[in-house]
């Protein structure tokens, strides 16, 4: 966890998964809709009327490298849609996308089966396991179908599977796991072909909650030594919040609020995301330099501007009445005080 | 694990004594054919039981007091259904099925219906049509008679569930013509046996679909109607079976289909009407003719599986709802139907009986026939030899006899002693799925040396693997085109659905037409039957694989050809091969059919 920060604010350079305006119509007419809504001429409702459905509004963002990137939204908010677009297992209606800087929209079906093979992998809600083939034939999948030879493969696929601790079970049948450990299954497979983008729909959706806490930390583990991009999709606000870099809040299609789980719980936009903050744990999330209110000369003791609300909470509580809070470098970014601490705690906007 | 490690040695040791055996064999033993003087005479005992029931027909108290009557009855009542839908006028008659159809189903179906009926008047078959309708009308109404009760007691008593079961299976899977004859046997030769024969036919489906519906009521409901103090009766007709009617429905409509679907083996043993049309046409050589009554037959049998499915997919309660909603004396008059149905029906039947119409006109006459004929002909005389190219169904013919059928028979035959295939066929079992499988697979083979029929039977075993290696080699593949291309599969739908509902008999003869007398129009004529069902089921197959796996290998960058065989197919295969068991099934049966049409009259004597 305590890496997360970091690496969401070293992300600086080239952005390795773009999206521009993407938009995603099903229907017969699909492209004339999106050029009739587009242009204003036609209501939603009236494409609507006639069999369409608008899974994705102009959605745009870009992923970072080595950023977890969470897309978070309700059933139906077309957030699977658009992880599909991303490798176009869906074809989108309109817009740009590029991964790597090459333009994913714009490659025919040898690129894209290239594209597949070595640059982006995916993990299932399902899991998507071949149940025909043993635990250790599917995590080899995407390498066998590049074309890499046995011996290899199956050396690389037993690496993967001890990796995410399945060493014992390359002989067995997927559907004779238990969930969770299917699901690492899915994840040895995605791994294995050493993706550049992992694309993560719902992976742990389908799991009981104590698995899917193991499985979070799991990921987070990976995550940690492979420094992967990962478009995470999820329903669950709270497993945004805890894996996220950043977040995407996804509604009826379109993107309401793009920011890292702090921003968004102590800056919701909007009521649909205020509802979803209101359990938010906001002493693991909130961090004390969106606490800080400038004011000069304060004699304070110093904590860092990414100290979470829960130590500040500790430190109050230890008979702390203010405390000053300050850049990595040492500038000094404001005060916060105990009612600040506690208005935060109890969910009102600070400030 | 034990019991497979059994099984393996029961094959491996089955194999053993194969190849020993075939070894003795050729080192000189030489088993020959089967030992004819092992048969076992069954045919003496039927035979005298044959002479008995006919010697004690008249005077046996079992024929005067149960199958005697129960013939005079089901005679009067065909003969009374008969007689009023002939006397019924044609446009009277096209009215009440439209208003039928138009009750159960929508404008689609009911358009579908007046078109069907028409069809057959345009033939020249609305006798026929009607007297086959008379036949299913009977047959159909008796099976519901005895089929729902006895669904309802099966549901009841776990006990005579079990002693039905096997019966019901039996009933099912043995061929028409197996009990043909001792139906003619005991309901003597006239209409009577061909109602009783479509009754065994049409019945298990009508059983096992009640006792089915009444199964799946939720127990929640019936414990509490029993809460409230319902009797056994009134939990049966409050709340069991209007909850089951969906299924006692379904099974209406599956007695129907069964029975129309033997039809034409039921004009064999008496049964006039459309059924009788296409033998008689086929005896004659009237390829047209048999393909305008086969196709009333199956139009016949879409218009009845279409209103009677409409019917049973009608939910329970909105029907009633709409019984309920907006009484009819709001509505204009022209839209009451309890008053206007019987009132146009009413008109037009005076107006008919006035004008002298009953029949449908013989003048109005489309003469499908003639075309169908001429390309027949055209056929024969072009495509069995075509040119000097040594092209043709001619010489494809004789590649099949030739190359394929007389070395497999010779194999069959004579090649390999017969203890020899007694052993690989309990080995074969033992390898695919055990000990009771092994064990029919011998003795089966066995017995049919017992009843002397084992040089039959191996002619019989080549035309049936031949048959079924052509159909698969075509089927499997046309499926994966099928389900990997949706247009392959819309062309491809009508004629599989076809191939499948029009009567057999009706595609044999232009295939005998090219093909010669003998044993390929049978192959041919097989391999056409059994093609839908193995396309079918491979199809579905590959349909059925989940799609999230499906997308898993997408995602993974597999090529088309790599998704076909690495993920759809070793999914589907459990699906392909229920599909080469049921070609396999079909060529069985259509080996039954195809000897019989090609019988005397066809010289059939090679």
């Amino acid at each position: 966890m305590s890496s997360k920060g970091e690496r969401g604010a070293a992300a600086g350079g080239e952005p390795k998964v773009v999206v521009r305006n993407l938009w995603k119509v099903f229907g017969p007419h699909a492209q004339r809709v999106l050029a009739a809504i587009k242009s204003g001429h036609a209501q939603e409702s009236v494409a609507v009327e006639f069999g369409h459905v608008i899974a994705v509004r102009d959605a745009t963002f870009s992923v970072q490298p080595g950023e977890i990137f969470v897309i978070m939204g309700l059933s139906g908010s077309g957030k699977s849609t658009l992880v599909r677009c991303i490798s176009r297992l869906i074809e989108p209606t309109g817009g740009y996308i590029a991964v790597d800087g090459a333009e994913v929209t714009a490659m025919d079906a040898a690129q894209l089966m290239q594209l597949r093979r070595h640059t982006m992998s995916m993990v299932f809600q399902h899991f998507g396991l071949f149940p025909h083939r043993t635990v250790l034939q599917n995590a080899a999948y995407g390498l066998e179908v590049q074309g890499m030879p046995l011996a290899q493969r199956e050396a690389r696929a037993r690496e993967m599977l001890e990796l995410v601790g399945l060493a014992g079970w390359a002989g067995s049948r997927p559907q004779h796991l238990s969930g969770g450990m299917q699901q690492r299954v899915g994840l040895a497979r995605a791994l294995a072909v050493d993706p550049a983008v992992l694309l993560c729909d719902e992976p742990f959706s389908a799991l009981d909650p104590l698995i899917r806490r193991d499985m979070q930390d799991e990921l987070l583990r990976l995550q940690q030594m492979m420094h992967k991009t990962i478009l995470f999709i999820t329903h669950d606000f709270l497993e945004a919040l805890k894996l996220g870099d950043r977040i995407a809040i996804m509604k009826d299609g379109r993107l309401v609020q793009v920011g890292t789980p702090e921003e968004i719980v102590s800056h919701p936009a909007g009521d649909y995301v205020r509802e979803f903050t209101r359990d938010a744990p906001r002493a693991k999330v909130i961090t004390a330099r969106s606490l800080a209110q400038p004011r000069a000369g304060v004699d304070a003791p110093a904590v860092p501007a990414s100290t979470r609300l829960e130590e500040l909470l500790q430190r109050m509580a230890a008979g702390q009445t203010q405390l000053s809070v300050c850049e990595d470098d040492g500038t000094l970014l404001g005060v916060v005080d105990q009612a600040a601490v506690l208005r935060a705690l109890a969910g009102a906007a600070p400030r | 694990m034990a019991e497979r490690r059994a099984r393996r040695w029961l094959a491996l040791c089955a194999g053993a004594a194969a190849a020993v055996l075939l070894g003795v064999h050729f080192v000189g033993v030489g088993f020959g054919p089967f030992p004819l003087e092992w048969n076992i005479g069954l045919r003496q005992p039927i035979d005298g039981f044959q002479s008995w029931v006919i010697g004690n027909r008249s005077t046996h108290p079992i024929f005067i007091l149960v199958f005697g009557p129960f013939s005079a009855f089901v005679d009067w009542g065909l003969r009374a259904a008969e007689d009023i839908l002939l006397w019924l006028p044609w446009p009277v008659s096209v009215w009440l099925f439209a208003v039928l159809a138009w009750h159960a189903a929508n404008w689609r179906i009911t358009l579908l219906t007046v078109g069907g009926l028409f069809f057959m008047g345009l033939m020249g078959l609305w006798e026929q049509s009607m007297q086959t309708l008379a036949l299913m009308l009977v047959a159909v109404s008796l099976s519901l008679l005895v089929s729902v009760p006895l669904g309802i007691l099966a549901a009841r008593h776990a006990h005579l569930q079990q002693v039905l079961r096997p019966i019901l299976d039996l009933m099912q899977t043995m061929p028409a013509f197996v009990y043909l004859i001792p139906v003619l046997l005991f309901f003597g030769v006239a209409r009577v046996p061909s109602v009783v024969a479509t009754m065994i036919y049409a019945i298990p489906p009508g059983i096992r679909l009640t006792e089915l519906g009444l199964r799946q009521v939720s127990p929640t409901v019936v414990e509490a109607a029993r809460a409230f103090g319902a009797t056994r009766r009134q939990l049966l007709w409050h709340v069991q079976l209007p909850l089951a009617l969906p299924a006692i429905m379904a099974g209406v409509n599956q007695t129907i289909m069964m029975a129309l679907s033997i039809v034409i083996i039921a004009a064999l043993i008496g049964a006039g009407g459309l059924g009788r049309e296409v033998l008689v046409a086929l005896q004659r050589l009237q390829v047209g003719r048999a393909l305008e009554a086969g196709l009333a037959v199956v139009m016949l049998a879409i218009i009845m599986d279409r209103i009677s499915g409409a019917l049973a997919d009608q939910p329970t309660d909105l029907r009633a709802a709409d019984a309920n909603s907006e009484p009819s004396a709001e509505r204009p008059l022209w839209q009451r139907a309890r008053i206007m149905v019987p009132l146009v029906a009413g008109l037009l039947l005076v107006a008919c009986l006035l004008a002298g119409v009953q029949n449908f006109p013989a003048a109005v006459r489309v003469p499908l026939y003639q075309p169908v004929d001429a390309a027949v002909a055209w056929m024969r005389d072009n495509l069995y030899r075509i040119g000097d190219s040594g092209w043709g169904s001619g010489p494809l013919s004789d590649f099949i006899t030739i190359r394929m059928l007389d070395p497999l028979r010779a194999l069959f035959a004579h090649g390999l002693a017969w203890p020899v295939q007694v052993a690989l066929a309990v080995c074969a079992g033992a390898a695919l799925s055990g000990f009771p499988l092994a064990l029919q697979a011998g003795l089966g083979l066995f017995a049919i040396g017992l009843l002397g029929m084992w040089e039959l039977a191996m002619d019989t075993v080549s035309q049936v693997v031949v048959a079924v290696v052509i159909s698969i080699l075509m089927a499997v593949p046309l499926g994966i085109w099928a389900a990997r291309n949706s247009l392959v599969d819309a062309l491809l739908r009508p004629i599989l659905d076809t191939l499948q509902t029009i009567p057999s008999f009706v595609f044999l003869v232009p295939v005998i037409m090219l093909f010669n007398v003998g044993r390929v129009p049978g192959v041919i004529a097989s391999v056409l039957y059994a093609l839908p069902p193995g396309i079918r089921l491979t199809t579905l197959g590959l349909r059925q694989v989940n799609d999230e796996v499906r997308e898993a290998a997408r995602a993974f960058g597999s090529s088309s050809w790599q998704q076909l065989t690495k993920v759809e197919l070793p999914l589907a295969l459990p699906s392909i091969l229920l599909g080469i068991n049921q070609v396999i099934m079909m060529v069985l049966a259509m080996v039954v059919i195809s000897g019989l049409v090609a019988a005397p009259g066809w010289g059939w004597k090679r």
